[in-house]
């Protein structure tokens, strides 16, 4: 069989070593490579069971993997291991999509293009790695190729107080990476695998003791929640979200978060059941904090962007919650609502970013009235904002409409408590379409027109998806059900 | 039909003595050209390179094979004093030291060679070396610590031998008198050893300890050895010597200092904490050398050990960020490397017994190859401060990557050898499962700090525009604007090749270390449990 993720990972390693060398012409390659990427995702998905082209027989677990042996000591085995499941595969769809609609966006970036489309190119290079890693520092080592070049697109395309931003991102990552590292080396040697691969690692994990277990699992907890973000560790996301330039935002948003909730779900939840019992009542308590706290702080901003930013912290404590519900709808959920947080908040900061582009200022209350003079880019506020808020038929809905079935199944009337924040928060963004968009111009030039053409398209690409996937979840569903997670029929 | 069957284990070392022999000889007959003096420098540590690596197993160079094997990893008869013994892991050193001589002979070569000083260099550098290589087989106390004086002696010359520079006398005085109190404390500690346990071998000092025990003489006189290797190594806080020498010493020499001989010291603290322990019964992989053979000296003196090296990495790391000199950068990322190393020798097993080598060889080519540019950028005429090297990355690409990687390398930055050292290293303090795991931590939090200082020169070297010359007048009547060009060439051929080489093997055994580390592991698990 073809080694097609290899392949893929080859594909983008030269598409970003070309893209930082071809100069102006950089997002050219850059578009190339995208669509290649986009297109050898496509031929992984037909080969998965659940597609609906797929025709092979049902082999449950980790398909297409590779394994090559790296380092080989007595006492440590390093390998070259890369594989997928259903799980994996949505995050590898998410990247792909957001990859392109990411380097259509930044079609007229101007300042040092190459510099940028390959930044760009490298960070969904990293996140794809850790998406497909069934090695431990091979996990790691993408793990860290994520943080460097968004880095750089912060620091150096962002916006007046990127500095700043850009250091608390890398500082507050990395710690949480290097106590993250500490508790993958832990979980291979206390238990006894020696190995560094996945499925050694899950199988020697579960005899451990209970005690050791939920300390690994908080170690490791505490590396991928940083990355979530959590309550109280949250506050480099605003920061850097806001400072970086809206590409970055995008990559921030739609995949960075993503790796901490697929981390958490492959290397920490089903690997250290025990400790993931034990600290269960943490989880909730951590969970419902960051749900109310993303809100309510959400509800206070008066820049669009930074209220996408908090939006953001409110929607992965909601994955959060159905990751620690411990139940197989919970980790759909979870799983669903990742996908659909990606394109929507990707979506939103591209909207976000054209605002800015348009009339120099993100702050909502000198806005008003745009829809004549920009059609199009109300459309896309209004798309993302409606998604976002969980409207039938586009993404957001069947996602958290399963994540709260999953907490209602598990938690009975403690299901309110999102509820509830979902409706105050609905009710923010009607009320920030209402100012923003409707009404009488306020802070409109005089000639003002609609968003560049590339704008368009990439924040289009965005709204087929959420209204494709919207109505037919089950796309989605059918392939991430056959991952090797119990309770489902993969297994 | 190897060399092996002629009996000649010492080969290696006769081999660098004849060399040094040779070129003291032709100085005498006013015969100085550096490409005779260095050619044959450059040839001697080759061929002994070759010789270790055969001794190794290397199998294509079987036929070098000098020593039987077996004769390696071998424990002596009960009852006997050996004063030298071949182990694979003083095999890997001496080939570690061997290679650090190499670099540094062969880079010397691109010197002018009407330069009166060759012979006395590379004379001095050789016997430095043949000192080495008898640290790495030594298994007697008064062997090992007068094979350090070998090496000693002949690098307070080396630091010095120009002759001119002030500030190269200075350091060399700096260190002579610090070495000499280094030597002053291990003789100490040794002769404690000595009225302790009446005798100065070390398997029979380590089976004393396991069968009698420790009494407070014994841990005073381990306490004084532990000072005087100390020095050695920079340790924290017996590193202060450490920056003005390298910083004072020509650049070629600053090299070999940092890069090859303060890892002797490193060999030491394997030699007296952690060989085999003869008694039948604490060899094994529970125990390792005195730390697993003894309740009473093991916890205190690895968590005492441990300290040091955290203290060592955390102060090395500290004052490396604040300096503004590009040397005394080097030399104090060079003492905080030290403490990476003490991790190894703090926990003591085998495994981490390997990372500490394998960082031992890191070391060797990141660092002997970072002064060895430093070296070639200050015959280009750029200043000492980080701050002249500004865009020099733009204006020589190949030397500017080249020193970026033993940069990268040095922080520890994935797919370079020195990621893979650290990682085998911190690997190993969790493997050793219990508070090692805080030595783990500790280190990589250190690691995390170094990314600041070394991606400053980063940025410096490739983002900052050139130095602009002051004033108009300083460019003469040409009076043309723009950054001034460097000399074309200057580097010469021996010092762009030991470079280019440097950077390239950093990169190979970053992306696959399998054949290096494998080797070396298999080394210090015979080392550990040798005759189990």
């Amino acid at each position: 069989m073809l080694p097609l993720l290899s392949i893929i990972l080859a594909t983008l390693l030269v598409g970003t070593v070309g893209t930082f060398l071809s100069g102006t012409k950089a997002r050219w390659v850059a578009l190339a490579t995208s669509a290649v990427f986009l297109a050898e995702v496509g031929l992984l998905f037909m080969s998965y069971p659940g597609w609906p082209g797929y025709s092979g027989s049902l082999v449950p677990g980790f398909s297409d993997t590779e394994t090559y042996t790296w380092i080989s000591l007595a006492w440590m085995h390093v390998n070259y291991s890369v594989g997928v499941d259903g799980i994996s595969l949505i995050f590898i769809l998410l990247t792909a999509i957001l990859q392109i609609a990411t380097v259509v966006y930044s079609w007229g970036e101007t300042q040092r293009p190459a510099g940028y489309f390959g930044l760009v190119l490298l960070t969904c290079l990293g996140c794809f790695g850790v998406f497909v890693a069934l090695d431990i520092l091979l996990f790691f080592l993408f793990w860290e190729a994520v943080l460097v070049p968004m880095f750089f697109l912060i620091g150096y395309w962002g916006g007046p107080n990127r500095r700043y931003a850009a250091i608390k991102f890398f500082v507050y990552t990395h710690v949480a990476s290097i106590v993250m590292l500490v508790g993958l080396l832990a979980l291979v040697f206390y238990s006894g695998a020696t190995s560094f691969d996945f499925t050694a690692v899950y199988a020697a994990a579960h005899g451990m003791a209970p005690v050791v277990q939920t300390f690994l699992f908080l170690a490791l907890f505490f590396g991928f929640a940083v990355k979530f973000p959590i309550v109280p560790f949250h506050t480099w996301l605003p920061d850097a979200h806001v400072e970086a330039p809206t590409g970055g935002s995008v990559l921030l948003a739609g995949l960075l978060l993503k790796l901490g909730g697929y981390g958490l779900i492959r290397w920490a939840v089903e690997v250290l059941p025990n400790g993931f019992h034990s600290a269960q009542p943490l989880l909730f308590v951590i969970a419902f904090l960051t749900i109310i706290w993303g809100s309510v702080l959400s509800l206070a901003q008066r820049d669009i962007k930074r209220m996408v930013a908090y939006s953001s912290i409110n929607h992965m404590g909601i994955v959060l919650l159905a990751i620690a519900l411990d139940s197989s709808l919970g980790l759909l959920a979870a799983v669903l609502l990742m996908f659909a947080h990606g394109v929507v908040s990707a979506l939103l900061f591209m909207a976000s970013g054209s605002v800015h582009h348009q009339y120099g200022t993100r702050d909502i209350a000198s806005l008003g009235g745009i829809t004549p003079s920009a059609p199009g880019l109300a459309t896309m506020i209004m798309a993302g904002s409606l998604a976002s808020l969980g409207l039938p038929a586009l993404i957001g809905f069947p996602a958290e409409f399963t994540a709260f079935l999953a907490t209602w199944d598990a938690l009975g009337y403690w299901v309110l408590i999102p509820l509830a924040v979902l409706v105050v928060t609905a009710g923010f963004y009607l009320w920030m379409m209402q100012r923003m968009l409707f009404g009488l111009p306020k802070g409109v030039p005089e000639h003002a027109h609609d968003i560049p053409w590339y704008e368009g398209a990439g924040m289009g690409l965005l709204v087929a998806l959420t209204i494709l996937f919207g109505i037919l979840p089950s796309l989605l569903v059918n392939v991430i059900v056959n991952s090797p997670i119990k309770g489902w029929p993969g297994t | 039909m190897t060399l092996s069957s002629f009996g000649a284990p010492f080969l290696p070392e006769i081999v660098l003595l004849a060399a040094v022999l040779l070129i003291f000889l032709l100085d005498v007959l006013k015969v100085r050209r550096i490409e005779l003096t260095g050619g044959i420098a450059v040839a001697a540590t080759l061929f002994a390179l070759g010789l270790i690596v055969a001794d190794l197993g290397f199998a294509p160079l079987a036929f070098l094979s000098s020593i039987p094997s077996s004769q390696i990893d071998q424990l002596p008869a009960v009852g006997a004093a050996p004063l030298y013994a071949f182990t694979s892991l003083g095999l890997v050193f001496q080939a570690i030291f061997l290679l650090a001589a190499f670099f540094v002979c062969l880079a010397s070569t691109s010197r002018p060679s009407d330069e009166r000083g060759s012979p006395i260099f590379y004379g001095l550098l050789l016997l430095a070396t043949i000192g080495m290589l008898l640290v790495a087989i030594a298994s007697d106390l008064i062997f090992l610590l007068l094979a350090i004086e070998v090496t000693s002696i002949a690098s307070y010359l080396l630091v010095a031998y120009t002759r001119k520079d002030v500030r190269g006398l200075e350091a060399a005085m700096k260190f002579f008198v610090i070495g000499a109190l280094s030597t002053v404390l291990s003789f100490f500690g040794a002769s404690l050893l000595f009225g302790a346990y009446g005798t100065t071998n070390l398997y029979l000092i380590r089976e004393a300890g396991a069968a009698v025990g420790y009494p407070i003489l014994v841990l005073l006189g381990y306490g004084f050895l532990i000072a005087g290797l100390a020095f050695k190594v920079t340790l924290v806080p017996f590193h202060a010597w450490a920056v003005d020498v390298y910083d004072g010493a020509p650049d070629d020499v600053s090299a070999f200092l940092a890069g090859g001989t303060k890892k002797i010291g490193v060999f030491a603290f394997f030699l007296v904490f952690l060989g085999p322990v003869l008694v039948v019964g604490t060899v094994g992989q529970s125990g390792y050398g005195l730390f697993g053979g003894s309740v009473a000296l093991g916890p205190s003196f690895q968590i005492a050990l441990g300290a040091i090296a955290v203290l060592t990495m955390t102060v090395g790391n500290v004052l490396a960020l604040l300096q503004k000199e590009m040397k005394r950068m080097l030399a104090y990322s060079s003492i905080s490397q030290a403490g990476y190393m003490l991790i190894g020798i703090a926990i003591g097993s085998a495994p981490a017994l390997g990372g500490a080598t394998l960082q031992v060889f890191a070391h060797v080519l990141m660092k002997t190859g970072a002064f060895l540019v430093v070296g070639a950028v200050a015959a280009l005429g750029v200043g000492p401060l980080i701050e002249d090297w500004r865009g020099l990355g733009l204006r020589r690409p190949l030397l500017g990557t080249s020193f970026a990687l033993m940069l990268l390398s040095l922080a520890g930055v994935p797919l370079t050898i020195g990621f893979v050292s650290k990682f085998v290293l911190f690997s190993a303090a969790v493997q050793a499962q219990g508070w090692f795991i805080w030595l783990a931590v500790a280190g990589l939090l250190n690691s995390a700090l170094s990314v600041f200082y070394y991606a400053r020169v980063l940025k410096v070297m490739f983002f900052d525009a050139p130095p602009v010359p002051s004033s108009p007048a300083t460019t003469g009547v040409m009076g043309a604007a723009g950054p001034p060009v460097l000399p074309v060439g200057g580097l010469g051929y021996g010092r762009a090749a030991t470079i280019a080489v440097i950077a390239a093997i950093i990169v190979a055994f970053g992306i696959y270390p399998q054949p290096v580390l494998g080797a070396i592991q298999a080394a210090a698990y015979h080392f550990v449990t040798v005759g189990a």
